[in-house]
């Protein structure tokens, strides 16, 4: 390399977030902070039925409210864009409702006025009449139901991997994946033992502290677009197709996020500002309020059923697995989910004789889609659970029993892709060990009991996606990374400069980041499925080696020996003064080879493995059910860490997050309606829920695809946590739960049950 | 708007009416309404109007502000209790008992001296009481006056006798903390009545507890409160008591039939499991932090607990 190379390597070190400073000091940007002169506030008037048509919008009482500038309904959304249908999957989601609403929440009218206030007040006076339709809202009912909540289908078509979407006409299938390898029926028919078990988990969502937000400017034949988004690059081609306009007139530009979790990706509020700012020709900003964040995007509540053949040693010799998944009313990336998640339904353990079928679903429930993990979390519930069950029933220690069945480097997972860099067997034998699984454990008193539970899962990242970054070296050797990953609170900053850093032979703190700006900053698919570190961490590396191979080719032309010569004097040298640049360009897209969609088998069906496992030891109150998780240890194989401190918090993060969704969070319904939409009364951890010890750990490991051996650790930390704490349950009162949330209520309810003495229901 | 300098000045003795439309950027909306700051109690009491609900008094605002935010509330002027006469935030120890002004905020009561070394139960029930930054600026008036059955004070405050010094448009009048709350969120306050003060007597042989019980997270609305202050005998046994439950009924109720099992008796294993079961006689409702059916058996067991607490609790200090 042409400079002297910085004494300390890049890779490894725990550097101090870039942005830490400015968001404690206050002064990082977000949308929420935006104001532009001349700019008018939305607010929406959403449906109070879950299903129905429209009958009639009555606005003239909004229209006369004084201060109000517009009113607007999908109508004057059809005006302006001929089909306002959007969607990653489905273009079936309308901007505003049109003939009918599908949810209780979904937005029919937006009012804009220059006070919030206004807005606020006007949106309430809009009087819409519906006729009422049948609804359905559980996701094993929406197989058969007569309630069809779309009557057309109109597959996107956007990605690769999700070409073949059709959905049954008629149905309320969006997607229904199958996966079929070796002779189930022959090895159940040989089983020493058959278990079949039925697991479901509730609807919850994101609630990233910072709501969805957007404002759009329209300008001159052009718009900009300021929104809190995680996929700034689909914004900008999905709101260029519903124009029809040329990509290059949308700017899509994100600062900072305050969460994202997969809520903030595809469009959210981005269609429907950017065309009343079109409409009213003056910017436009729509920001949702903590309860609009429960009718915008959730997580897929899922039943699933998992049926295992066992033979006399305790392996697994067959199983088959069945995944209904609650999609709600607009598909989002829902059919992803259960494509990607059906193929790693059966779990991490080598068995040779699987059958999967996966459905995503529509009812009539607020649509789900990506929330950390990518509905990998609700299977490691199922096959985590059962996993327990079955070790319990055939008097097997629930670690030996995962020991003899984990699936072992270099042999087939079930769509036939062989395992490679995914230390299943390490993560599991380190959790072991942080546990002290093998030394004895002191069970608690006779009221207060205690346990201790383990649970292991793994994720294929999403694939084929395309990243490509802009590495400018400037002529002081500062440098400047242009990249489309967008920092919702990961640190993918820090990580990404550390990899220019690296490469470069500069500090990280050398490197700025320019924020997403599709006029300025190269495509990127999405900040999701913990793709980042990988994708775009490959294209990073590659645009600064780019650069690098610049500066060297510099160096010849200009006599000047690489290894010594420092970088301003190259460009000194080159140009006179301090000036130029050296700009080196990067992109990635990995190999994949697409699903069978009859078997579901594939030679290369993911770029990388995630591997997560976590152990609880929990204390159960008997007299009351209570539980407390007393200790949470997290253990990780996410390839090289490039940032240990990073990796640490993901990790801690993660797993705290999916607490909350085993233990307190749940999304209530009444006739479809939310009935808890508010932070009162829909409860996410706070600090004194967090369990007393939490451990992460992030195994020695290496994935030869990644950059500098890396790979992504987002959601990590989540997969285990649910069927641990039921696993430690279990091992502590002896019941066992079956559906989330795990509540005090539920424990008290099985103790009572199991003496007999079941508590009558209300 | 900001408040005019000359406002602030000591000489300023009577009130002033200003208009402040009151707009929060970009968040939920809240409608204008005229903001009045009286600077004395006389003074806010006739800016209140009895037929008028869009008049309204404002302490803290803590659950104010949270309901204009949802708009279930509309008040067209708010009437603020901040600047009125400060012997109205201030704590006093008096001989036998602690007075309180209603503008006293809760974090103030969490860290008094007097009060931790008087009531020590009145400071522990505080600090799982909300969060910091609601007890920074949430008033025991304002608290009291809003009578949701979840929350924390009430409930203690009746199991200690604690009564309020009211001002009204027709005058001063003295009521219990057991007769202010009427109902879900309903008070035996007129509409130009406010709660100047709290009094909680102090007695030297009298332990108290309080019992939170919460099946979400820790920071949740109870599922069920339970409140007991005992009078201990030498001998052991328990004096009088006092025994209330929150939370799990439309308002803080006194169970009377587990304080007459409990009067003149020892508080031992037989005593605590047949008031658990009395207790648990007691209708009780169901919510989202759980059923009525499991509330009575979780009042069952936490009547218990609390019982057998309070029986071993040190009893109050007397010292002033």
């Amino acid at each position: 390399m042409s400079a002297p190379r910085d004494s300390e390597p890049q890779i490894g070190r725990s550097v101090l977030r870039k942005e830490a400073r400015a968001k404690l000091t206050g002064r990082a940007p977000y949308v929420h902070n935006l104001v532009l002169p001349g700019m008018l506030y939305g607010k929406l008037a959403r449906s109070p039925v879950a299903h129905g048509r429209i009958r009639h919008i009555d606005t003239a009482a909004a229209r006369d409210h004084p201060g109000v500038h517009r009113v607007l309904t999908g109508e004057d959304m059809r005006a302006l864009i001929p089909d306002p249908h959007y969607g990653p999957a489905f273009h079936d989601q309308p901007i505003l409702a049109l003939d009918k609403v599908r949810y209780a929440g979904e937005p029919v009218a937006l009012v804009l006025a220059a006070d919030p206030h206004v807005a606020e007040a006007a949106a309430q006076s809009i009087e819409v009449e519906y006729d009422e339709l049948p609804a359905v809202y559980d996701e094993v009912e929406a197989m058969t139901s007569k309630a069809v909540v779309h009557e057309t289908l109109k597959p996107a078509g956007t990605f690769p991997d999700l070409k073949h979407l059709a959905g049954k006409r008629d149905t309320n299938i969006a997607l229904d994946f199958h996966l079929r390898r070796g002779d189930v029926a022959a090895a159940f028919g040989r089983a020493a033992h058959v278990f079949e078990h039925t697991f479901k988990t509730q609807q919850v969502l994101h609630v990233p502290l910072e709501p969805f937000v957007t404002v759009a400017e329209p300008g001159d034949g052009r718009l900009t677009i300021h929104t809190a988004s995680q996929s700034p690059s689909f914004v900008r081609s999905e709101i260029a197709r519903l124009l029809g306009w040329a990509e290059n007139r949308v700017r899509v530009q994100v600062p900072f996020l305050g969460g994202g979790f997969g809520a903030k990706l595809y469009i959210k509020l981005e269609a429907l500002v950017a065309a009343a700012a079109l409409i009213v020709r003056c910017p436009v900003k729509v920001a949702a309020s903590m309860e609009e964040q429960f009718y915008t995007l959730t997580k897929h509540a899922a039943t699933l059923r998992i049926k295992s053949g066992v033979d006399a040693n305790g392996r697994i010799i067959a199983r088959a697995c069945e995944v209904w998944w609650n999609g709600g009313a607009y598909a989002d990336i829902g059919p992803r989910i259960t494509q990607k998640s059906g193929f790693t339904a059966p779990g991490p353990y080598d068995i040779d004789n699987v059958a999967v079928d996966s459905y995503a679903l529509y009812t009539n429930l607020p649509p789900a889609g990506a929330l950390r993990g990518f509905g990998i979390p609700q299977l490691v519930w199922a096959y985590e659970s059962h996993a327990d069950m079955i070790a319990r029933a055939i008097g097997m220690d629930p670690l030996e029993f995962r020991r003899k069945n984990i699936l072992r480097e270099g042999r087939p997972q079930a769509t036939g892709t062989v395992m490679r860099d995914a230390a299943l067997g390490e993560v599991l034998e380190r959790l072991a060990q942080r546990m002290r699984w093998n030394e004895p454990f002191d069970r608690g008193s006779a009221a207060l009991r205690r346990g201790r539970g383990i649970a292991i899962g793994f994720k294929a990242s999403i694939s084929p996606t395309t990243s490509v970054a802009i590495v400018t070296v400037n002529a002081d050797a500062s440098c400047t990374l242009l990249c489309g990953t967008v920092d919702m609170g990961q640190g993918s900053d820090t990580a990404m400069a550390q990899i220019v850093g690296e490469v470069l032979g500069v500090a990280a703190e050398q490197v700025s980041v320019v924020h997403p700006d599709t006029d300025v900053t190269p495509y990127d698919m999405a900040t999701l499925g913990s793709r980042s570190t990988y994708h775009m961490g490959n294209a990073v590396r590659r645009a600064a080696e780019d650069a690098r191979d610049k500066l060297l080719a510099l160096a010849a032309e200009l006599g000047l020996a690489p290894e010594t010569t420092p970088i301003p004097d190259l460009f000194r040298h080159k140009y006179g003064m301090q000036a130029g640049n050296v700009i080196g360009m990067g992109s990635f897209v990995p190999a994949y080879t697409p699903t069978d969609h009859a078997s579901g088998q594939s030679d290369n069906v993911t770029p990388f493995w995630m591997v997560g496992a976590t152990g609880v030891e929990v204390v159960v109150d008997t007299e009351t059910g209570h539980f407390e998780v007393t200790r949470l240890v997290n253990v990780a194989d996410c390839g090289e860490a490039i940032n240990p401190a990073l990796v640490a918090t993901q990790l801690s993060g993660g797993a705290i997050m999916q607490l909350g969704f085993s233990t307190s969070e749940q999304m209530l319904f009444r006739d479809g309606q939310v009935t808890n939409a508010s932070l009162a009364e829909y409860k996410i951890p706070g600090m004194l829920d967090m369990p007393a010890r939490i451990e992460n750990e992030a195994v020695a490991g290496n994935e030869r695809g990644g950059p500098f051996g890396a790979k992504g650790v987002g959601e990590s930390g989540t997969f285990g946590v649910s069927p641990a704490i039921a696993n430690a349950i279990e091992d502590a009162v002896g019941v066992r739960l079956s559906a989330l949330p795990l509540t005090a209520e539920a424990v008290y309810r099985a103790l009572r049950a199991k003496r007999g003495e079941p508590l009558e229901d209300a | 708007m900001l408040v005019p300098n000359e406002y602030r000045g000591p000489e300023v003795a009577t009130a002033r009416t200003r208009a402040s439309a009151v707009f929060a950027a970009d968040g939920p909306a809240v409608s204008p309404f005229e903001l009045i700051e009286p600077s004395a109690l006389a003074e806010a009491v006739g800016l209140l109007d009895p037929n008028d609900s869009s008049v309204r008094a404002a302490a803290g605002c803590t659950a104010l502000m949270l309901m204009m935010k949802a708009g279930v509330l509309k008040p067209r002027r708010l009437v603020s209790l901040r600047r009125i006469e400060p012997r109205y935030c201030a704590i006093e120890r008096e001989p036998r008992a602690i007075r309180l002004g209603a503008q006293v905020t809760l974090a103030q009561i969490e860290r008094s001296a007097v009060v931790r070394a008087a009531l020590p139960a009145v400071c522990r029930t505080l600090e799982r009481l909300a969060n910091v930054r609601v007890r920074n600026v949430a008033c025991i008036g304002g608290n009291l006056a809003h009578a949701d059955p979840h929350m924390d004070l009430p409930a203690l405050l009746i199991a200690l006798d604690a009564g309020l010094v009211v001002h009204g448009g027709a005058g001063v009048r003295t009521l219990a903390v057991a007769e202010l709350i009427t109902g879900y969120m309903e008070t035996a306050l007129a509409g130009d009545e406010l709660i100047a003060e709290v009094h909680i007597p102090i007695h030297a042989t009298r332990r108290a507890v309080y019992r939170k019980v919460t099946t979400r997270s820790a920071d949740d609305w109870p599922a069920l409160g339970i409140a007991i202050a005992l009078d201990m005998n030498p001998d052991g046994t328990a004096a009088d008591a006092r025994v209330v439950v929150s939370a799990a009924t439309d308002r803080p109720t006194r169970l009377g039939e587990v304080e007459a099992l409990v009067c003149g008796a020892r508080i031992d294993d037989a005593l605590l499991g047949r008031a658990g079961d009395a207790a648990a006689e007691q209708a009780l409702i169901g919510d989202q932090h759980g059923s009525a059916a499991y509330k009575r058996e979780l009042l069952r067991v936490h009547l218990r607990r609390a019982l057998r607490e309070a029986a071993s609790a040190p009893p109050a200090a007397m010292t002033s």
